[in-house]
C-alpha cells in the first residue's frame, strides 16, 4: 500500500478539546465510525446530511445541538463560515465517504487547524474520486481498477496515490503505449 | 558561499538603551557576506574576558544583510557574560561567533500568531514582529515590562510600525492570560519568551483551553546558576567543581573535555549527556517527563544537581 493512501481509525472524543462538532455525510451518524464507548451524544453538536429538501438548518452556535443539511455543499458552506468564527480549543470530527472527509479537512486546514484538531474516519462506500493526470478532470464514484475518464475518455488506471490537495486518487492512461491494450476491468472499490 | 563556525564579527556600534540594556551592532570582520539570520535565530558569542571565556547565546533582533542587531540585558546574577558585554565590550572589538542558528522559527500554516514576551524576552519576538508586519501576516503582541522601562520598550517596538503591539507595565493579572487566549481564533499559534512564571502561566492557560501543544512555541533563556556541586566525569577521569554562577556545561568546557552544545538554553538537545549517578535538577525543555524521571540523562547547559555530586558518562 502506498504511503500517500490515508488510513483511518474509529473516532474518539479528544478530551483535551473544549468544544466538539461531528459532521457526517449520512442522515444518522454511523455507530461503527466511533470508537468503543463513544456515542454521538457525547459531541456538543452533530451536523448530518439528510439529503432532502425539508432540511432547514439554523447554524447559530450552541442554539441547537443537531442540524440537518440538504447536501454536502450545503453543510460545507455552513462549516466554512463556522470555522472562520471559531476560537482555539475547538475539535472537528468527520465521518463518511473519503471525498467528504477531505473536503472537511481542507476547510479546517484553510483556517489553520492542525492534525491533532481534526479526526476523520471513512465509512460506507470505498468508491474513489479519480483525477485524470492528462486532462485534469475528476471522475466521481469509481469502483473499478480502470475507468473511462469523464473528461477526455482515456482509460485510466486508478492508482493508490491519493492527493490530499486535490482530494482524489491519481489516474493515468493504461493503454498509452498500445492503444486498446486494456487489462481486465475489475470492481474492487465498493 | 556557505560559512562555518567560527564566524568573525566586529562590534560596529554599541548603544546604551537604558542602564541595563545595550544594543550591539555586529558586522563581518573580514568583509565576507554574513549568513542570513531568520526571525528567531540566535548567535552564540565567545566572550573572552580577562578572567574567563564565556559562551553566551543572544537572539538576533534584526538582520539587514551587512549586520546583526543584538540587545543584551545586564542581569544581576549574571554568570559573567552579560556583565562583560556591559562593562568591557568596546566598538571595534572582534568576537568569534557561531553562524546563526534557529531553534525558534516561525512555523508556516498559522492563521494568526500571538506573541507574548516578558522583559528582555522581547528580543526574538521583535524579530518576528518585524517580519510578520512586513509580510502583512496577522499577529498580536503583548509585552510585559517594568514601569521604569516603558519608554525603552515603546521605542523598541515603534520601529515595527504595528498597532497590534501592546506594552503592559506590570505582570499579567489573575486570569488575564486565560482571557487573552480564550478569544484567539482557530489557527492561532503562540510564540513566547520571558520569565519562567510568565511562560508557565501561558502554558497552563493554553492547556486549560484545549490548545494543542504544537500551537505553543517557546524560547528559553539559559537558566542562571544555583547551589555549587561536584561533577565527576567517568570516562575522562576528572572531577569538577561547578560554581554557583557557572553552568555544568561551562565547567566541562573549562576542564577541556569535548562536549557538543548549540542553544545553551536547554532547548536543542545537543549537549545531552548520560548520567551514571546522582540526583539531577532538570531545568531543560528538551527531555520529556519520562526521560527526566529516569535520571539517566541530563542537559548540562541548564540543569544542575540536587545531590552533592553527579557522575557523567563522558
Amino acid at each position: 500500500m502506498s504511503k500517500s493512501r490515508p488510513t483511518y481509525s474509529p473516532l474518539y472524543l479528544d478530551k483535551t478539546g473544549k468544544r466538539h462538532l461531528i459532521v457526517s455525510d449520512t442522515a444518522e451518524i454511523p455507530a461503527e465510525a466511533l470508537a468503543d464507548g463513544v456515542t454521538p451524544d457525547m459531541f456538543d453538536e452533530r451536523w448530518t446530511i439528510a439529503g432532502h429538501s425539508k432540511a432547514i438548518p439554523g447554524t447559530e452556535r450552541g442554539a441547537v445541538a443537531d442540524h440537518e443539511f440538504r447536501s454536502m455543499n450545503h453543510l460545507l458552506i455552513a462549516l466554512r463560515r463556522r470555522l472562520g468564527e471559531e476560537k482555539m480549543g475547538f475539535r472537528l470530527y468527520a465521518v463518511g465517504a473519503e471525498g467528504f472527509l477531505w473536503e472537511v479537512r481542507t476547510a479546517a486546514v484553510v483556517v489553520g487547524m492542525g492534525g491533532g484538531e481534526v479526526q476523520l474516519n471513512q465509512v460506507g462506500s470505498q468508491a474513489r474520486r479519480v483525477f485524470c493526470n492528462h486532462c485534469r478532470t475528476i471522475t466521481e464514484g469509481v469502483t473499478t481498477n480502470i475507468v473511462e475518464c469523464a473528461g477526455c475518455g482515456a482509460n485510466l488506471f486508478v492508482r493508490d496515490h491519493f492527493s490530499r490537495r486535490l482530494n482524489a486518487f491519481a489516474g493515468f492512461q493504461v493503454d498509452a503505449e498500445e492503444p486498446g491494450d486494456i487489462p481486465e476491468i475489475e470492481e474492487i472499490y465498493r | 558561499m556557505i560559512r562555518h563556525d567560527p564566524l568573525m564579527l566586529r562590534v560596529s556600534r554599541i548603544e546604551s538603551l537604558s542602564p541595563t540594556l545595550r544594543r550591539i551592532i555586529l558586522k563581518s570582520a573580514d568583509n565576507e557576506p554574513l549568513p542570513v539570520a531568520g526571525p528567531g535565530a540566535h548567535l552564540s558569542l565567545t566572550l573572552a574576558s580577562p578572567k574567563k571565556v564565556y559562551r553566551n547565546s543572544y537572539s538576533v533582533v534584526s538582520f539587514s544583510g551587512d549586520h546583526y542587531e543584538l540587545i543584551v540585558r545586564r542581569v544581576e546574577d549574571s554568570r559573567g557574560g552579560s556583565a562583560f558585554v556591559h562593562e568591557n565590550l568596546k566598538e571595534g572589538d572582534l568576537l568569534p561567533s557561531t553562524v546563526p542558528l534557529n531553534l525558534f522559527p516561525i512555523q508556516v500554516g498559522s492563521r494568526k500568531r500571538l506573541l507574548i514576551g516578558g522583559g528582555i524576552g522581547v528580543t526574538p519576538l521583535l524579530s518576528f514582529a518585524k517580519v510578520l508586519q512586513e509580510n502583512g501576516d496577522r499577529f498580536e503582541m503583548h509585552q510585559f515590562v517594568r514601569e521604569d522601562e516603558k519608554a525603552v520598550f515603546e521605542n523598541l517596538v515603534q520601529g515595527v510600525g504595528s498597532k497590534n503591539i501592546h506594552i503592559h507595565t506590570r505582570r499579567p493579572k489573575e486570569g488575564e492570560i486565560q482571557a487573552l487566549l480564550e478569544e484567539q481564533p482557530l489557527g492561532t499559534s503562540i510564540y513566547m519568551c520571558g520569565p519562567d512564571g510568565l511562560m508557565a502561566a501561558v502554558d497552563e492557560a493554553a492547556e486549560t483551553l484545549g490548545w494543542p501543544e504544537n500551537h505553543v512555541h517557546r524560547e528559553v533563556f539559559g537558566a542562571a546558576g544555583g547551589k555549587p556541586f561536584k561533577a565527576k566525569l567517568a570516562k575522562s577521569g576528572c572531577e569538577l567543581e561547578v560554581g554557583e554562577n557557572q553552568s555544568l556545561l561551562e565547567a566541562i568546557e573549562e576542564a577541556g573535555v569535548p562536549i557538543n552544545s548549540l542553544c545553551r538554553g536547554g532547548a536543542c538537545g545537543a549537549c545531552m549527556t548520560s548520567l551514571l549517578e546522582g540526583d539531577p535538577e532538570h531545568r531543560d525543555h528538551f527531555l520529556n517527563n519520562e526521560e527526566k524521571d529516569s535520571g539517566k540523562l541530563i542537559m548540562p547547559c541548564v540543569s544542575r544537581a540536587k545531590s552533592a555530586q553527579l557522575v557523567l558518562d563522558i
